[in-house]
């Protein structure tokens, strides 16, 4: 077993090795037979493949000394639009020397996060720079990109992998690292990661390592109530019953100590919340709830604060019997 | 005199702009503006840097010039008082770009607050003509002013890129003090470096300042050491205010209090907040109190995007829109929590007596605890409670200060792991940070803890330190 993360171990290097996604692939393999392609908006859910396939592309295209003509940013991690055009200036100012392609590609990875005033900015830098670079945008959802940067692009969209693929890739992995993976640890994978591809490798990379040898589902639902989803459906059930303050002592976890930002907390909070068994009525009560506090957080508030009030708004619906 | 002698605050003083304490942003933009002299003069040929003492404006602008390798010309008070006397120093230097060594300048007015009374003013509208002809960049500092000053700097200013410096997060004070300690071999206590690190509210060298005037002679520091330094701590005010606001009858005594906190409106929040739920005890109360608190503090953030006048209806909801949510709550969180707390530890109710004293509630053993004491101890320690000795009981005060903050203290060291992490799980894995945080890092940290191997794998796959690996293994 040889060190790193099996996600990016087993993560396809060209064209060829992506099992699925074949007529985005086909589409993929034309532009590299062509030597040439369009400015690409790649859509569509997590550990789908978007990021891998546009790296094969590249290696394609290039060949093996790819990583030189190519530069890939991510939108939410850098600081503002300026700075991102500062750097796309700097990289797409020279042409590609040294290979038969005139153009380099910049990737810019949830590019769907940049506010719309930004997009319009971006679209500005691709024209000017469209002789020597091709812009290469990724996202979860099409409808966050502007209708501009839509239009200038050849959009790809991803679907989640379908359950026998996963599963058949997953099957794989596990044979080559030597780990016994049990249909029903399979299932319970497939089941939690629904289609994302990275999710599943690194939890049942992370599955392998405290039963080292055999996986069942046993062993995926203890590693599951280590990470964050489980501790926010600890904290909605405590809020549920009631225990305010101790639900308070798990959202300060999430928060501070183990660093993850107010919207992904929200994001899980959100999401158990629409999967629970509650009147139609409360969902969409507290759904309007948790956009207010959503959209507070935009304007820059108390994250805990904020967050907070979800709790006690739970509470109240605990108190009517909702959600138990 | 030698690196020994020297006051810690200039020895310790940062050299590069990656060793200056916080304001990042700041000092960003101070350098693209610096760049871009590279490509002729730019339309502010000044920049105008203000913030509070002790946040390092001198420092990073000092650290920038060696950084950029700019020949450093540096003005102070003294040199304000003529026109003459300030021709003399930087007007030849202003309208050569270079040095005789053919090295780029920059010219630094600092002190600029130290311009006082009508006679310096001659000393503006000088500094204001060599910033219009000048072909070096100036940078000029001034401590923040009031709004005389405002007024007075405004030639100043109008031809410059303003720029604001920010007091220092307490957590980056702390980390300073923490880093200064370990050079220095001083044996201080990671509470006491907390509590200089607050006490110093966002300045750095009055708190290096502290720890110098502490450790010098004795090489310790202990939290009673810091307490000695006087001036009381402000927040001791604040449970009266809390207990004012939520004892108020009309909205005019609930903002009275509010308006005579001690603390500013800043450290309310955090007080509120805290012993929200324990006044509250009934789930609607608490619902719609903290409801209040939240809509202050959207409030808050309004007034400061857009206009202060609406800090008003802030004040209004953090004092009367709290206060006026308690009808059914009948002040029982504290006991409650107690309960539940002893009830976890598998005590029975009747295990411990609860009285009413007036710094807060006696929590009394009914029988000698031997062994568990100690587990009770932690527990209701973590409960605010101090064991009275001759009183055999826990005390445990009625109102309980902010846990938020110290707790960002207590976890500086992790969460500086977390990011450098996260940093290199971004780069490898093709992921955001803040993916890297929330999807890949805690199922990274089960990996490192089944597996040592796996662990090892992935840590000279990443390119860990020892630390990073350490603190994935938990």
């Amino acid at each position: 077993m040889s060190g790193g993360m099996w996600a990016e171990k087993y993560r396809p290097r060209t064209l060829d090795e992506i099992a699925d996604q074949a007529e985005i692939v086909s589409r993929m393999k034309n532009f590299v037979k062509d030597r040439n392609l369009p400015h690409l908006l790649l859509v569509g859910p997590a550990g789908v493949g978007k990021t891998t396939s546009i790296l094969c592309l590249a290696h394609d295209l290039y060949g093996p000394g790819y990583q030189n003509f190519i530069l890939e940013l991510n939108a939410s991690d850098e600081r503002g639009i300026d700075v991102i055009r500062e750097k796309v200036k700097n990289f797409a100012r020279t042409a590609a020397m040294a290979s038969e392609v005139p153009f380099k590609i910049l990737i810019l990875d949830e590019a769907d996060s940049l506010t719309s005033a930004a997009q319009h900015a971006l679209r500005r830098t691709m024209e000017i720079y469209t002789r020597t670079c091709r812009f290469c945008l990724i996202g979860n959802y099409s409808e966050s990109i502007i209708d501009p940067i839509q239009s200038r692009c050849s959009v790809f969209r991803f679907s989640p992998l379908p359950e026998q693929e996963t599963k058949d890739w997953l099957r794989n992995m596990a044979e080559r690292e030597g780990v016994k993976l049990l249909p029903e640890g399979l299932d319970a994978v497939y089941e939690a990661s629904q289609g994302d591809l990275r999710k599943a490798t690194n939890l049942l990379q992370a599955a392998a390592a405290t039963k080292g040898g055999e996986v069942d589902d046993v062993v995926i639902y203890s590693v599951l109530g280590k990470v964050s989803p489980e501790r926010v459906r600890e904290m909605i059930k405590l809020s549920l019953r009631g225990d305010f303050l101790e639900a308070r002592e798990i959202l300060r976890g999430l928060l501070i100590d183990e660093g993850l930002a107010a919207e992904d907390i929200l994001r899980m909070l959100y999401s158990e919340l629409m999967r629970m068994d509650m009147p139609e009525e409360w969902k969409v009560r507290l759904s309007d709830s948790v956009g207010e506090v959503d959209f507070r957080l935009t304007q820059g508030s108390r994250p805990e604060i904020q967050l907070s009030t979800l709790l006690a708004k739970l509470a109240m619906a605990g108190r009517e019997n909702v959600g138990r | 005199m030698g690196a020994e002698d020297q006051p810690w605050s200039s020895r310790f003083r940062p050299k590069r702009t990656a060793e200056v304490a916080g304001n990042r942003e700041a000092i960003q933009e101070l350098r693209r503006w610096l760049q871009s002299w590279e490509k002729g003069v730019p339309k502010e040929r000044a920049a105008f840097i203000y913030g509070p003492p002790g946040v390092g404006k001198t420092a990073s602008v000092q650290a920038l010039a060696a950084d950029m390798g700019f020949d450093l010309l540096e003005v102070n008070a003294s040199d304000y008082r003529t026109r003459t006397r300030l021709e003399e120093l930087v007007g030849r230097a202003a309208t050569q770009s270079v040095t005789v060594f053919g090295r780029r300048r920059l010219i630094l007015f600092d002190e600029m607050e130290g311009i006082s009374g009508r006679e310096d003013l001659g000393g503006i509208a000088a500094i204001a003509d060599i910033i219009k002809n000048t072909r070096s960049p100036i940078v000029l500092i001034a401590t923040s002013v009031g709004e005389e000053n405002e007024e007075k700097f405004r030639p100043l200013r109008d031809r410059s890129l303003i720029i604001e410096y920010k007091p220092i997060p307490t957590l980056e004070v702390y980390g300073r003090l923490a880093s200064i300690a370990k050079e220095m071999r001083i044996d201080a206590s990671e509470e006491a470096l907390e509590a200089l690190a607050v006490r110093s509210e966002g300045d750095v060298r009055s708190a290096i300042n502290d720890l110098e005037s502490l450790a010098r002679g004795k090489g310790k520091v202990t939290v009673g050491d810091v307490e000695s330094l006087g001036r009381r701590d402000r927040q001791e005010y604040t449970p009266d205010v809390i207990r004012a606001i939520f004892s108020s009858r009309n909205l005019r005594e609930a903002r009275r209090a509010v308006s005579q906190s001690y603390v500013g409106h800043e450290g309310l929040f955090d007080w509120i907040y805290e012993n929200l739920p324990l006044i509250l005890d009934d789930p609607g109360d608490l619902h719609d109190g903290l409801e209040a608190l939240a809509r202050a503090d959207v409030y808050d953030r309004r007034a400061r995007s857009s206009n202060y006048r609406l800090q008003k209806y802030m004040f209004n909801m953090m004092s009367g829109g709290v206060s006026f949510s308690r009808r059914r709550s009948e002040g029982l969180g504290l006991r409650r929590q107690i309960l539940a707390t002893t009830a976890r530890l598998g005590f029975p109710q009747s295990a411990f007596t609860l009285h009413e004293a007036a710094e807060g509630l006696l929590v009394k053993p009914v029988r000698y605890l031997g062994d568990d004491w100690g587990r009770v101890n932690g527990a209701m320690r973590g409960l605010g409670a101090s064991w009275v000795r001759g009183g055999n009981a826990w005390s445990i005060p009625y109102l309980r200060p902010p846990q938020l903050r110290w707790r960002y203290i207590r976890t500086y060291q992790s969460r500086l792991r977390l990011r450098s992490v996260s940093e290199k799980v971004a780069t490898r894995c093709l992921v955001s940070r803040k993916e890297a945080v929330s999807e890949v890092i805690p199922l990274m940290r089960v990996m490192f803890k089944g597996s040592r191997e796996m662990g090892d794998g992935i840590a000279g796959w990443l390119d860990l330190d020892e630390d990073e690996a350490a603190w994935l293994r938990g």
